[in-house]
């Protein structure tokens, strides 16, 4: 590295005679077996990392030495690397940018007011930047504090800690406990509306009890806490503290106890809660323990347990491995690496200062990039599908902040900055070629494409075979899967009331032709009377012999019959109208598929071959081709089996059609499908996987379809 | 000023403008509205052209004054100036019609319009660029004489010593009749001398002196320097420290050769150095030259010689570490034992005799690298300077420390009123928009150009070069035509001095090391048969007068042997010759060999210029030569925009040592 020891503008700095000021305060700190100096700035409550010669030079700033007596005494002390005038004047600027110098000249109002300014302009523009998490400071609450102080300091102790302990493992315990009443009383409640309002009110009261852990416990170890707040995390108001004055404290544990006395507080809330819950009645207290439970138990581990978000884990996690300042560092790392080995600069500072952090640092930085990416659009598509508008403006927003424009830096950096004059052409090459790739990869080339849908093995209503009449079954008269013709006897019922109705009704009108006969010449009245009753009674005959012939069910049309439980069927009382098997006109029987609405117009245009798995047999591929397609779209499903709740994929609404059928809540597009290989043993009404091959197409032109099908979908065109 | 000696205390002892701060919105804007204020150069030019006809008319009233009736019409016109601000065009119109009266009757010399168009563009603020030879020095008395009776103490800036005093003898005459005073600031002068000069209405001096005594007056301000202050002190009665400043504070400039002064210096800060303890001993440097013969180029380190730099490679540094650790605490700490072998490579292979420096006198001494001069009380700093010193065998001075430092743009930036007057300012107008908010006018030439530019000739070697220009003098010398040779750098010309020798031809040399016959050889350089050598800026401002029976002969013939690092440079130089509608010719011969191909991008075309030849005869090396030096133009405009920023920078990071100086 071409540092140089001596800086042109040093003449500026050797005279002066600076000192602290009085309300800065150094900490010696151990981090991965060096020492560091942590300054404290307890009027705004920052901290600035100094190396063992930065401190030195920074001690011996007494307000009587000259900074170039100082700088000659650290270079004679500070062993091989002595700090350069330049990094001494950085070193400098950095106090002066945080007011913490002090010297015999008056203060410069007109660049203090200028500083100022310009701090509070960077801090609504990364606010305006980061619109996902608002801070709004509320008050100081240090006297409050101090004054409840006594009544927490023994949870400060070996035994609080005990205590907390054996609290928090009694809740486990008891959960795993009644795990299975725990977990049904969850699904069925957790999402009703009711309980969602309860959670939101619930919500801040947890988080205030969490922040007060914090606070506490910052107290407790000696430092001071001055801003609370309120943050407003993806619109969702949470109470935050500050509580970096931890960062001054000695001890990692204690850093890392701070740190995690929100998580701990949580965890004993949803101990406590657990414990309530059990024992108590349902009702509205109950409730609210499970809900208390929940954020205590599951929200937290999902939020400030994940240490790739920049809540508790993070700090701990930087703490616990001595990494302070991971998240900057490890992009920094990252940018490191990247211009050192990929644009063979060679006049970048490794940011890790030690062998260990190297894969912390590298690791760090990916990880967290992508979770940061996906977590954000994910929020981002969350509110699109609630607030269009501001969904999407939070997308892009998003995108820009992640994608564009860093690549607009590292344009801007690659063509312009002056650590690459020498390697520009390098540079150039390896992002040009790595631009090259990536490009090719999505726009050139080719990777398959197709399109996956579910549907049925579809039977035509002719094609079911019904009881046309209730009857237990005797006797199977066609063999199944046997083919039949139309009119063939297929089974056998038998109704024994239905014979001796007969009979008794052929009795009466025996009885009520005699009748007539006797009466017939005497009384006119009399006789039409009795033939109107017999013409009924026939009547009656006609029907109960109609229903005694239809106990021989008959194939209405030839094809193959079907009998799915033909082994079960004997003996059986059958309703009338229950199917019972069913005749099958082709050799094998069709395929309805479904096509959301969205991709029905590639399955239309650009179909190039169908691939179907049976589900009965999903190792094997059968190749077929659509039969026919119905042009317009429809609302009900033709089998439940296609549906979210039966296993599909179609999300239904449960009482919305005629009928209170369910009904699909995107339009469907109806295909059938004829598979090319004859399948015996079918399943009717069983579920096919079917693929539609698209031929293979890059990937961005898909990417680009899709954005245009969400835009178009939204705006109904 | 005899009856006009009432001079009224000064209200601001030490006028300045306060630097102002920007922010990085302005800098976008101003780069966008450069375009804008480049294009609007010629519309410019016509608003002032109004002034042409007003002095015009007023012509024949003035030409019926008399001496003593023109006298006292100067001091209305002084006392109307000082009346209202921002000279107003009526008023101004006036004071021009007398001042070129004045100028008419005492040497015969009326301004054109376009001199007064030009001297008004300065009294608005702008940056006038009129063609090289149209009497900028005519012109700059008219502007600064007008200033002047308003009140505004001027100054002209200059390139050299040389111009300095010339134009200042030139023009005396003038000021003297209006009432004004006149002083130079030239190298060589004391503090008195130089506060005298100061304190006069009208002060000619270089950029250099000017800029440098406004440093040692702002390390006697240092960071009290308030207006209020200043006149407490004066109240106190001891001695004020107003009494020891050299200025009276940065009122009005006329910076003549804008785009040398304001463009070309402007890349280099101007630094005031005083000794440092911490000497570097003579047997440090010995060893350090002598790990630096050592060193291998290419494996232990790189010369990146478009940039100055010497970078160490791992190899070298292991090197180094390894030839330290035999060596005493002089080579301990990494940074410094890599310092000292830098320092002694650059050394050796970046600071040349004859180029970078002479040793005159068992001294080292520093030749500047835009005018070719020495400068004898310059030093290289942290002991770079000691190291040379050791390696050509002197005893090492005392190492130098930075007292004060300033850069170009600082500087003119803070004058209250800043105008100039260049002969070729369009390539880089739109740098003196943004950097200094100069505009740029468009003055039209008073009489057309009877210049004839033959077309460049690139050979393949120096040798080839040299042989083709000693021909080309032969032949030229033979018909008597005078001759101007410009060069590059003083080694160039003491090249073509020996070349020229060699031929038996006489020639004279206009180059540093021969700073007093300069004028000498300019006024004798338009004479018939006369051969001149001159470098690159020996030549900016030189008129050289022909006479008829040389114009006759096609006026003064200027060959360029080298082409600059920029453009405009090469302009100036031709501008030589064909001043004022005269005639005149300019050629350049050139070679593949010049220095300058070290800014071409690759050593590749170079190659392929040679195998072109036959074919494409010398177009492909014409147009790698301009490659070359358009090149150079854009890394040196890169420099400069450099150092702004870092200067911006620093004072940013500086701030909690106060305002910068």
């Amino acid at each position: 590295m071409a540092r140089s020891l001596f800086s042109p503008s040093w003449y500026r700095v050797a005279d002066l005679k600076l000192r602290l000021r009085s309300h800065a305060q150094i900490h010696r700190q151990q981090f991965r077996d060096e020492v560091w100096y942590v300054l404290q700035d307890h009027q705004t409550g920052r901290f600035h990392r100094l190396s063992a010669s930065s401190n030195l030079f920074v001690s011996l700033m007494d307000g009587k030495r000259t900074l170039g007596e100082i700088w000659d005494m650290v270079g004679r002390r500070a062993g091989d690397d002595p700090p350069t005038q330049d990094e001494a004047i950085q070193l400098l600027a950095q106090l002066h940018g945080s007011d913490l110098l002090q010297g015999a000249m008056p203060p410069d109002f007109q660049e203090l007011g200028e500083r100022a300014a310009k701090q509070a302009r960077s801090e609504v523009l990364s606010k305006l930047r980061n619109p996902m998490s608002l801070r709004l400071p509320l008050f100081d609450p240090n006297s409050f504090l101090d004054a409840t102080m006594p009544l927490v300091r023994p949870l400060f102790t070996v035994y609080g800690f005990l205590a907390w302990l054996a609290l928090v493992v009694t809740g486990i315990v008891v959960a795993v406990m009644h795990w299975p009443e725990l977990t049904s009383d969850g699904t069925d409640r957790l999402l009703s509306t009711s309980n969602i309002a309860m959670i939101v009110m619930i919500y801040p009261l947890v988080k205030t009890i969490h922040e007060a852990g914090h606070a506490y416990a910052t107290k407790a170890f000696g430092g001071v806490v001055h801003e609370v707040g309120i943050m407003l995390l993806v619109l969702m108001p949470a109470p935050y503290v500050d509580a970096s004055a931890s960062t001054a404290f000695r001890e990692k544990w204690r850093r890392m106890l701070v740190s995690g006395a929100g998580i701990m507080v949580e965890f004993a809330l949803a101990a406590i809660a657990m414990i309530f819950w059990v024992n108590a009645e349902p009702g509205l207290a109950r409730a609210v323990a499970f809900n208390v439970m929940l954020i205590g138990g599951v929200s937290t581990i999902f939020f400030n347990g994940n240490p790739l978000l920049r809540f508790d884990a993070y700090y701990i996690l930087a703490d616990l491995i001595e990494i302070p300042n991971l998240g900057n560092r490890a992009n920094k790392y990252f940018w490191y690496l990247v211009q050192r080995y990929l644009l063979g600069v060679e006049n970048v500072e490794n940011p890790a200062s030690t062998r260990g952090e190297r894969k912390w640092l590298f690791w760090y930085a990916v990880l967290a990039f992508l979770y940061r990416v996906v977590l954000s659009l994910t929020i981002a598509l969350l509110v699109a599908s609630k607030l269009f508008f501001i969904g999407v403006l939070l997308a892009l927003l998003t995108l820009f902040s992640t994608f564009v424009q860093p690549l607009f830096k590292g344009a801007k950096y690659l063509l312009t900055s002056p650590k690459l004059d020498s390697k520009r052409g390098r540079a150039l090459g390896t992002t040009g070629v790595a631009t090259a790739t990536v490009l090719a990869l999505l726009l050139l080339t080719p990777l398959p494409y197709g399109t996956i849908a579910q549907g049925v093995v579809w039977i035509p209503d002719r094609a079911q075979v019904r009881a046309d009449t209730g009857g237990i079954v005797t006797e199977i008269l066609a063999r199944p899967d046997a083919v039949v013709a139309a009119g063939d006897p297929l089974i056998r019922l038998a109704d024994p009331s239905i014979d001796g109705r007969v009979k008794l009704l052929e009795a009466q009108a025996a009885e009520l032709r005699l009748r007539h006969d006797a009466v017939q010449f005497t009384d006119r009245t009399a006789s039409d009377m009795i033939l109107q009753q017999l013409r009924n009674i026939e009547g009656i005959i006609a029907s109960g012999q109609q229903r005694r012939d239809a106990l021989v069910i008959r194939a209405r049309d030839g094809g193959r019959f079907v009998l799915p439980n033909a082994a079960n069927l004997p003996g059986r009382y059958v309703n009338q109208g229950d199917l019972v098997g069913y005749v099958v006109a082709s050799a094998t029987p069709a395929l309805r598929v479904i096509v959301p609405q969205s991709e029905v117009d590639l399955v239309r245009g650009r179909t190039l071959r169908v691939d179907i798995r049976y589900a009965s047999e999903p190792a094997r591929i059968v190749p077929a081709h659509i039969s026919r397609e119905v042009p317009a779209a429809q609302l009900d499903l033709p089998s439940l089996a296609l549906s979210t709740e039966g296993g599909g994929t179609i999300a239904v609404q449960n009482s919305g059609g005629p009928n209170n059928r369910p009904r699909a809540l995107e339009g469907l597009f109806v295909f059938d499908l004829a598979p090319e290989q004859a399948q015996s043993q079918l399943l009717l009404g069983s579920r096919v996987h079917v693929r539609f091959d698209h031929g293979s197409e890059p990937v961005a032109w898909r990417w680009l379809r899709s954005l245009r099908q969400t835009f178009l979908s939204h705006f109904n065109v | 000023m005899s009856d006009a000696a009432f001079s009224p205390p000064r209200p601001i002892l030490y006028a300045e403008r306060a630097d102002k701060k920007k922010s990085p919105l302005d800098d976008h804007a101003a780069k966008a509205i450069a375009y804008l204020k480049v294009a609007g150069s010629k519309r410019r030019a016509r608003q002032l052209a109004g002034i042409e006809r007003k002095v015009t008319a007023l012509d024949g009233e003035m030409r019926g004054l008399s001496d003593e009736e023109l006298r006292t019409r100067g001091r209305h016109v002084s006392v109307a100036l000082k009346r209202q601000a921002g000279f107003p065009e009526q008023v101004v119109a006036e004071t021009f019609a007398v001042i070129r009266e004045i100028s008419g009757r005492l040497s015969g010399r009326r301004h054109y319009g376009v001199q007064m168009v030009g001297a008004y563009a300065l009294l608005r603020g702008y940056l006038a660029e009129m063609a090289t030879g149209e009497g900028k020095t005519l012109t700059a008395a008219l502007g600064a004489a007008t200033a002047a009776l308003a009140g505004r103490p001027v100054h002209v800036v200059t390139v050299n010593d040389y111009l300095a005093s010339r134009d200042a003898e030139l023009t005396k005459p003038i000021y003297d009749w209006l009432g004004l005073s006149v002083g130079v600031v030239v190298a060589g002068q004391s503090v008195e001398q130089r506060r005298a000069a100061y304190a006069c209405d009208i002060t000619y001096c270089t950029n250099k002196e000017l800029a440098f005594d406004y440093l040692r007056d702002r390390i006697v301000l240092g960071q009290n320097g308030g207006n209020l202050r200043l006149k407490m002190e004066a109240l106190q009665g001891k001695r004020p420290r107003a009494d020891q400043l050299r200025l009276r504070g940065l009122h009005f400039a006329i910076v003549d050769e804008a785009d040398s002064v304001l463009v070309d210096e402007a890349r280099t800060p101007l630094v005031i150095s005083g000794e440092a303890k911490g000497e570097i001993s003579t047997a440090t440097a010995e060893e350090a030259l002598g790990l630096a013969r050592s060193l291998e180029a290419g494996k232990d380190y790189v010369l990146i010689a478009a940039q100055k730099r010497i970078v160490l490679t791992p190899d070298g540094r292991e090197r180094i570490a390894s030839f330290a650790d035999e060596r005493g605490r002089e080579w301990r700490g990494v940074v410094v034992r890599e310092e000292l072998a830098r320092q002694a490579l650059s050394a050796l292979h970046l600071f040349h005799r004859g180029e970078q420096y002479l040793v005159r006198e068992g001294k080292v001494q520093i030749i500047d690298e835009h005018t070719g001069r020495v400068m004898p009380d310059r030093a290289w700093s942290d002991g770079q300077h000691q190291i040379i010193e050791v390696k050509e065998g002197c005893t090492p001075s005392a190492r130098r420390t930075t007292i004060a430092r300033m850069t170009y743009q600082r500087f003119f930036r803070r004058y209250a009123h800043l105008s100039g007057m260049t002969g070729t300012g369009r390539q880089v107008a739109r740098e003196f928009w943004q950097v200094y908010r100069l505009p740029v006018v468009t003055v039209p030439t008073h009489r057309p150009r009877q210049r004839i530019n033959l077309e460049d000739r690139v050979l393949a070697t120096d040798n080839q070069k040299w042989r083709e220009v000693m021909t080309r003098v032969k032949e030229l010398n033979a018909r008597g035509i005078p001759i101007l040779l410009g060069t590059r750098s003083v080694a160039s010309s003491a090249t073509a001095s020996e070349r020229l020798t060699e031929a038996g031809l006489p020639h004279l040399v206009l180059s540093a090391a021969q700073d007093d016959a300069e004028a000498g050889i300019v006024a004798l350089a338009g004479e018939r048969g006369r051969i001149t050598v001159a470098t690159n800026m020996a030549g900016r401002g030189t008129d050289i007068h022909i006479s008829d029976d040389i114009e006759a002969l096609g006026g003064l013939h200027v060959i360029m042997v080298e082409r600059h690092e920029a453009r405009r440079i090469d302009d100036q130089l031709a501008g030589r010759s064909g001043r004022q509608g005269q005639k005149g010719c300019f050629q350049a011969i050139l070679s593949l060999d010049d220095p300058l191909m070290e800014f071409a991008a690759s050593g590749l075309f170079k190659t392929f210029c040679h195998m072109a030849e036959p074919v494409m005869g010398e177009t492909a090396a014409r147009w790698l030569l301009r490659h070359a030096q358009r090149r150079a133009e854009r890394i040196h405009a890169g420099m400069r925009r450099d150092l702004l920023k870092s200067d911006e920078n620093q004072t940013r990071t500086l701030a909690f040592t106060g305002r910068p100086e």
